[in-house]
């Protein structure tokens, strides 16, 4: 498979605009400017693209929500405040093609008729955040940013706000608060973003990965993308692996690639001799599988029939020696330290979670505990204001499903069994 | 509307109900902490979720809209069991101090863990602990944030309804604290909101720590006794002592609001100081007596002078009940027209203020007011005299669209809700009003009679005298012309300089005859009962009811000038110190000398007792029973939750015993029989229901118009005009600043000065100038300066105010150790100072 | 204005251009401020950012301490490092260079070197997975460590 977003990945030189265009950049957004902004959100329709942050909402729809009045200003929003612990495929398309990204957001913008847009990215990405500012100025230079882009009428300006330590902010409403200068906590929906976003006017909130898809779905199609991966979640797709595998990194991959191929076909295998314990498919947040279930898809449905969920594409593979009471330990003190603090199942719960876990862990396990762990689960699940909660819960009831004795063998014997 | 069913029962409520309203509308109870119908909504604390039938997750009824045909459960089994869930979260780090908490008894933590459960929480590791002391915030707030359950109504109440925004959520997660700016001293308007709002013990009242147990308070429901804007309050009293003051959410004009004054100026109550037995000067001093001996002097000395040679002043504090039995003694009993309400305002400034005001068409509700399309508040310091009437604004103004003007030389709090700004000079209320109307009349719409009184005036003129540049002149009549109905709400500057009362009356004229509009005048006023004094016919104009009287009186200003002049022998004051109040302390003391005797009844020895021949001690609202009129006319009653101290007696029963010396009859013998009189006297009280006082009152809006005061059609001959002239131009050269004066936010006339609490937040006199004067001076806040005026000069620190107009200084009325009223002459409440910087 | 921001007056005039509005500058500001005053926020510049941006102290405070990377009235070494101890590198070994770190530097965790070179902390994920174990010092990633390799670029950094 040609690739389409990891092609320039590891290019020292394709993040500067005449090396993007001599390689062929810039000439989708031509395109998409001969066209009507009805037809290109169509064709992203038609692409079958779902978005790449996790949820796997279709794009095209997305836009299509934005009400077309002109006389109302507009803002896309990119989310590049990838802090999902496991994902790191953004970062690989902002620090070597920034402007893959920058096109699919101009042409995003062309397409619904946005006049700003915002790249909120994280704020350990400071490499990536001057990457983009200086790619941006070069778009203004060249003219695909700015007044009257390529003679076409259309308008746009687009900045770089840089986030600084809040996976909160990756919720789409918490990453509205956070430009318009709040504490970033999530909004209540409804209003979607889509009638009032940032500033109260309507928005659309994309993943980098997302946007990145937008050039090539203009230049090649979108039956082109809609022929890659599975009918209900197709085309390219980046898997970001890491832990116990032999060569870790991103990879793109069709959609719908088994596990099995991508840890064994694609990352050279297991690190070690040690056999593979369990495989997080899409970022912390999405429940476990084991080594049974290496032949699942990834893809949106088919993990989803799993009980699990493709999330952000971000794969961890642990082996044999993987504490399991320790990484779920590790994995809920993320939760807690970036719950936001606004309801109190979630500001109160996983740090409580993290209380217990972290007892377990340190052989001070209570008889009782693991029940303990499954109720407080359940008074977390369903009932937080936003998914961080849920998604703490959903890691958790992961590992003691496929687990249970691991996490038992610690109250009994206040140690670790794997270890 | 929509139709739909909770636990079974079909409900049909408006669109856009939220499902917590509706279900209790319906009577389910579904508990809750972030929500407040006031405050925006948040649905943080996850107390309200709800099932509703088709829906996999539980949803917070508090910002979830009902849609027709839904079906909502608030009490299934998963129900409860989040609500216990929630519970357990909140008591996970909460500190459990609840034998030594002050919300014990009356947490809502403590009754909802108590209701819904659970009966034993899990929770077994070591709490997270923000502090290890409570610390303080001001001399009135301090805080244990252990206790919080970050429902963040603190925070909100303090931005969304306050307008200060000093409180913030801080930190993350569970480390998130509702704190102030770094955790230091507050500069706010320390007015308690975030304490009445906290449903746990994390916001306390620094006065009332380890004061009581909640369980051991008697209470009383009560009105506010320091401004006008007559918020309903319950106070409570321990052992005799009244320690604590609060709202209740839903009751009263303010709800769960009150200001600092309210909320911690009670304590003059309990001040040691209060006068606890009559006192007789006997030899040139005044000497303890009994309550026989000390009517007897008075009905002795009394008895000696012509009922016309005898002035009564008494305080726009006292109930109505008090001061129709005062008027009635002076008009029935001595003969005397001679009775006044304040010692500062002019009594024909004051006539002409309540014409203009038309506060004998009846009473106007401020909800009402802020229904209307332009809201023009001038002559007045809305933010600091009446707190609680700049939070209604605030949080109305906020809520919907309205063209909000506000006119003052300084700046306040409020200006930034408004639309426009206007800075004019100190006194010129009228002509910047008739600058207005002029400009409204460009076009010869109008053909009133008013406008042919100042068509000889040159809009040139009035945009000269007021300082305001007409282009604003121009936004400002545009607004008015543009709007369908138009509210004015109008200050105590107009009767401090009544020379600005025709434009207020033009105006009006302008707006409902020329122009067609709907218009409401509300006047905003800084004393508890000031229109029930006026409409008790405590005024030589008047009498009750507006009524016309035969032969005019002397008000405060005349029986001081007759005083000095030897043409008033005797003057009986109650409650009202005007030595101190009066503008020209020299003046007002030179004729309470010369009068040749003179009672006074006051809870405090002051400037004007110890003038007095005969001293009486009197009470404070939480003695005695009665009602008090409030600014819109509405009329409401206090309760009696204690007795006076030692031999002081209720203010209307040492009316009554000196009315009962001459007469055996005078009365009625109690409040609840004055009022009855007061209603077949006074027609605009006839009607007045007082059943809905303390009710809680949301179905409408806490705007309960059976209590406000009807149209008066007593009044025969009309109001006087104001009988005084604009003022000789005055000197400038030396005295580069406009000296006004009125209350501050902490403090209103002799109450306050008596309130340790507020003493504690200020205790002397200030100068607060703005920040381009202090500028040029080279002073900020705290820098000593001196006042220098024609008469008087005084040295003290420097408040900045970012805003106000160049030019005008500001000292509030009541501190002891500046009293304003030097700088005053013969009544008139301005003059010209220099400020210069002290070292 | 205090000297630190008249030294940043340019950059904090080009973040103000990106919003409609002071407040939606603040974490720029905030960042901006930081940087200029080598590490940390005091309560001055809080009160100055407030002022700039015409919001209350209080709500720059809580839009600071919202955010891990700014640090509020404690001061921090010259090099911060941040080190990841999420999963990814939890797998491979992040605990062990948090030990050698510790050692090297002689703190603890959330500690500043006696010379006031470093300070030492830890991070929930920086999303550098594929090249576990990892850290940041001050803008810089250093992955795929060892422990020869953290000691060279202590040595470069000036760790002596």
């Amino acid at each position: 498979m040609e690739k389409a977003l990891l092609k320039n990945y590891g290019n020292a030189e394709t993040h500067k605009i005449d090396v993007y265009i001599a390689g062929g950049g810039y000439v989708a957004l031509a395109s998409a400017m001969k066209m009507q902004s009805d037809q290109i959100i169509q064709l992203v329709k038609d692409s079958g693209l779902r978005g790449r942050g996790g949820a796997g909402f279709p794009t095209g729809l997305k836009w299509s929500f934005i009400p077309k009045d002109p006389t109302i200003p507009k803002f896309l929003c990119c989310n590049a405040d990838e802090g999902e612990p496991g994902t790191f495929k953004d970062r690989g398309i902002i620090d070597f093609d920034p402007h893959l990204l920058i096109e699919g957001m101009i042409i995003a913008s062309f397409a619904f008729g946005a006049s700003k847009s915002y790249i909120y990215i994280r704020g350990e990405f400071a490499f990536g955040a001057k990457r983009l500012e200086t790619a941006i100025k070069e778009a203004y230079q060249k003219g695909f940013l700015g007044k009257n882009i390529l003679g076409s009428g259309f308008a746009h300006d687009m900045y770089v706000h840089r986030g600084f330590g809040a996976y909160i902010c990756g919720e789409e409403t918490a990453l509205l608060e956070s430009i318009e200068g709040w504490r970033a906590q999530p909004r209540k929906k409804p209003p979607f973003p889509a009638l009032s976003g940032l500033y109260g006017k309507p928005t659309v909130i994309n993943n980098v990965e997302t946007l990145s898809c937008i050039p090539a779905i203009i230049s090649r199609g979108a039956k082109w993308f809609s022929s890659i991966g599975p009918e209900k979640s197709p085309g390219p797709k980046i898997f970001g692996v890491s832990g116990h595998v032999k060569k870790p990194g991103l990879y793109e991959l069709p959609m719908g690639t088994t596990i099995r191929e991508l840890i064994f076909d694609h990352c050279g295998g297991m690190s070690s001799d040690r056999p593979l314990k369990a495989v997080i498919p899409g970022g912390v947040s999405a429940p476990m599988l084991n080594a049974n279930d290496l032949d699942t898809k990834l893809d949106f449905d088919s993990l989803a029939s799993k009980g699990s969920m493709l999330g952000s594409g971000a794969v961890i593979v642990m082996d044999s020696s993987t504490c399991m009471v320790k990484t779920a330990y590790i994995i809920n003190r993320f939760f807690s330290h970036e719950s936001c603090g606004k309801c109190t199942p979630c500001r109160d719960g996983t740090p409580w979670l993290t209380k217990v876990l972290k007892r377990l862990e340190h052989g001070e396990g209570r008889i009782g505990d693991v029940e303990l762990l499954e109720r407080l689960c359940s008074n977390i699940f369903g009932r937080t204001f936003c998914p961080l909660g849920d998604g703490a819960v959903m890691a958790l009831r992961g590992f003691i499903k496929n687990f249970r004795e691991e996490f038992q063998y610690h109250v009994d014997n206040k140690k670790c069994k794997a270890a | 509307m929509v139709t739909v069913k909770i636990n079974g029962k079909e409900i049909t409520v408006a669109d856009n109900t939220l499902i917590l309203e509706a279900a209790r509308d319906a009577g389910c109870e579904v508990p809750t902490f972030c929500y407040q119908a006031d405050l925006m909504g948040l649905g943080s604390c996850r107390m309200c979720l709800v099932e509703i039938e088709g829906q996999k997750k539980l949803q917070p009824s508090c910002i979830t809209p009902v849609l027709h045909g839904m079906s909502i459960l608030t009490d299934s089994s998963t129900v409860t069991a989040a609500r216990a869930g929630v519970l357990e979260f909140l008591l996970a780090n909460h500190a459990m101090d609840c034998p030594v908490c002050d919300k014990a008894g009356e947490c809502e933590l403590q009754d909802m863990v108590y209701k819904y459960g659970p009966a034993k929480g899990a929770h077994a590791e070591t709490k997270f602990k923000f502090h290890e002391k409570d610390y303080v915030l001001s001399p009135v707030i301090i805080k244990n944030s252990n206790r919080c359950v970050q429902c963040t109504k603190c925070v909100r109440v303090c931005r969304e309804v306050v307008g200060v925004g000093v409180l913030g959520s801080v930190g993350r997660g569970d480390h998130q604290e509702e704190t102030s700016f770094l955790k230091g001293l507050l500069d706010c308007d320390q007015d308690g909101n975030c304490i009445e709002v906290c449903p746990v013990g994390c916001f306390m009242r620094l006065p009332y720590r380890y004061k009581a147990r909640q369980w051991d308070l008697k209470s009383a429901d009560t009105v506010c006794p320091y401004c006008a804007t007559g918020c309903r309050m319950v106070i409570e009293e321990r052992d005799g002592v009244v320690v604590r003051a609060r709202a209740q959410h839903g009751v009263g004009v303010n709800s769960e609001t009150l200001c600092s004054r309210g909320r911690f100026g009670f304590d003059f109550i309990g001040n040691a100081e209060r006068l606890t037995t009559p006192l007789v000067r006997k030899d040139g001093v005044l000497v303890p007596s009994t309550w026989e001996e000390a009517v007897a002097v008075i009905k002795e000395n009394l008895s000696a002078f012509e009922g016309s040679r005898i002035g009564g002043v008494a305080s726009p504090r006292l109930t109505n009940e008090e001061l129709y039995l005062f008027q009635k003694l002076f008009r029935e009993v001595l003969g005397s027209p001679n009775v006044d309400s304040s010692a500062r305002w002019d009594s024909s400034g004051v006539e002409a203020f309540i014409k203009a005001a038309g506060m004998n068409e009846g009473g106007v509700s401020v909800f009402d007011c802020m229904d209307s399309d332009a809201v023009f508040i001038i002559g007045s310091q809305v933010s600091e005299e009446n707190p609680v009437t700049d939070y209604i604004i605030r949080r109305i103004s906020s809520g919907r669209r309205m063209n909000l003007v506000i006119a003052s030389p300084r700046a306040m709090k409020l200006d930034s809700s408004a639309q426009t700004v206007v800075r004019h000079n100190p006194a010129t209320e009228g002509a910047l009003l008739k600058a207005i109307i002029l400009t409204l009349n460009e076009n010869k719409l109008s053909v009133s009679a008013g406008i042919n009184a100042i068509k000889e005036t040159k809009l040139t003129d009035c945009v000269a005298s007021s300082g305001v540049s007409l282009e604003v002149i121009k936004r400002i009549a545009d607004g008015l012309k543009n709007a369908e109905s138009i509210s004015i709400l109008v200050g105590t500057e107009f009767l401090r300089f009544p020379e600005g009362i025709d434009g207020l009356d033009l105006l009006k004229d302008v707006c409902r005859k020329s122009l067609g509009k709907k218009l409401r005048i509300l006047p905003l006023l800084d004393r508890c009962n000031q229109r029930g004094a006026w409409e008790m016919g405590v005024h030589p104009g008047f009498g009750t009811g507006y009524r016309a009287i035969a032969g005019r009186g002397m008000g405060t200003h005349a029986m001081l000038e007759a005083a000095t002049r030897r043409g008033l022998d005797a003057m009986y004051v109650a409650g009202v110190d005007i030595a101190s109040m009066y503008p020209d302390a020299g003046h007002a003391r030179e004729a309470l000398s010369a009068l040749k005797f003179l009672v006074v009844q006051d809870m405090f020895l002051t400037d004007t007792t110890r003038l007095a021949d005969v001293v009486l001690p009197s009470s404070a609202f939480a003695e005695k029973d009665g009602a008090f009129t409030n600014q819109e006319g509405r009329v409401q009653t206090i309760a009696r939750l204690k007795n006076p101290p030692g031999k002081a007696k209720r203010d209307g029963d040492i009316i009554r015993a000196i009315g009962q010396s001459f007469e055996r009859s005078f009365g009625p013998d109690n409040a609840s029989l004055v009022f009855d009189e007061i209603r077949r006297e006074a027609e605009m009280y006839k009607e007045v229901s007082l059943v809905f006082n303390n009710k809680r009152n949301i179905d409408n809006k806490l705007d309960n118009k059976e209590a406000l005061v009807k149209a008066s059609s007593a009044l025969a001959r009309g109001f006087s005009a104001w009988n005084g002239g604009a003022p000789s131009s005055e000197e400038t050269g030396d005295y580069p600043f406009t000296l006004m004066t009125g209350n501050h936010l902490f403090h209103s006339g002799a109450l306050s000065s008596n309130s340790a609490s507020l003493s504690g937040l200020l205790r002397a006199a200030v100068v607060e100038i703005s920040n381009e004067d202090a500028d040029e001076m080279g002073v900020k806040s705290g820098s000593l300066v001196r006042v220098k005026g024609m008469t008087h000069e005084s040295d003290m620190k420097v408040i900045v105010r970012r805003g106000s107009k160049k030019g005008v200084a500001f000292i509030a009325e009541n501190f002891a150790d500046t009293p304003v009223n030097r700088f005053f002459s013969r009544g008139r409440s301005g003059a010209r100072v220099s400020i210069t910087r002290l070292g | 204005m205090s000297e630190i921001f008249s030294k940043v007056k340019n950059e904090i005039a080009a973040v103000l251009d990106k919003y409609p509005n002071g407040r939606s500058a603040v974490m720029d500001v905030l960042r901006i401020a930081q940087e200029a005053n080598g590490g940390h926020l005091t309560k001055e510049a809080l009160g100055e950012i407030a002022a700039l941006l015409d919001m209350r102290p209080v709500e720059v405070n809580a839009a600071a301490a919202f955010y891990t990377m700014y640090r509020i009235q404690k001061p921090a070494g010259r090099h911060h490092i941040w080190v990841c101890r999420n999963i990814s590198c939890s797998l491979l070994g992040a605990e062990h260079i948090i030990a050698y770190l510790e050692r090297a530097l002689r703190i603890k965790t959330g500690e500043t070197t006696a010379d006031d070179k470093f300070t030492l902390s830890t991070a929930e994920c920086l999303g550098s997975c594929g090249t576990a174990p990892m850290m940041q010092i001050d803008d810089d990633y250093y992955e795929n460590l060892t422990e020869s390799k953290i000691d060279e670029i202590l040595a470069e950094k000036g760790l002596k």
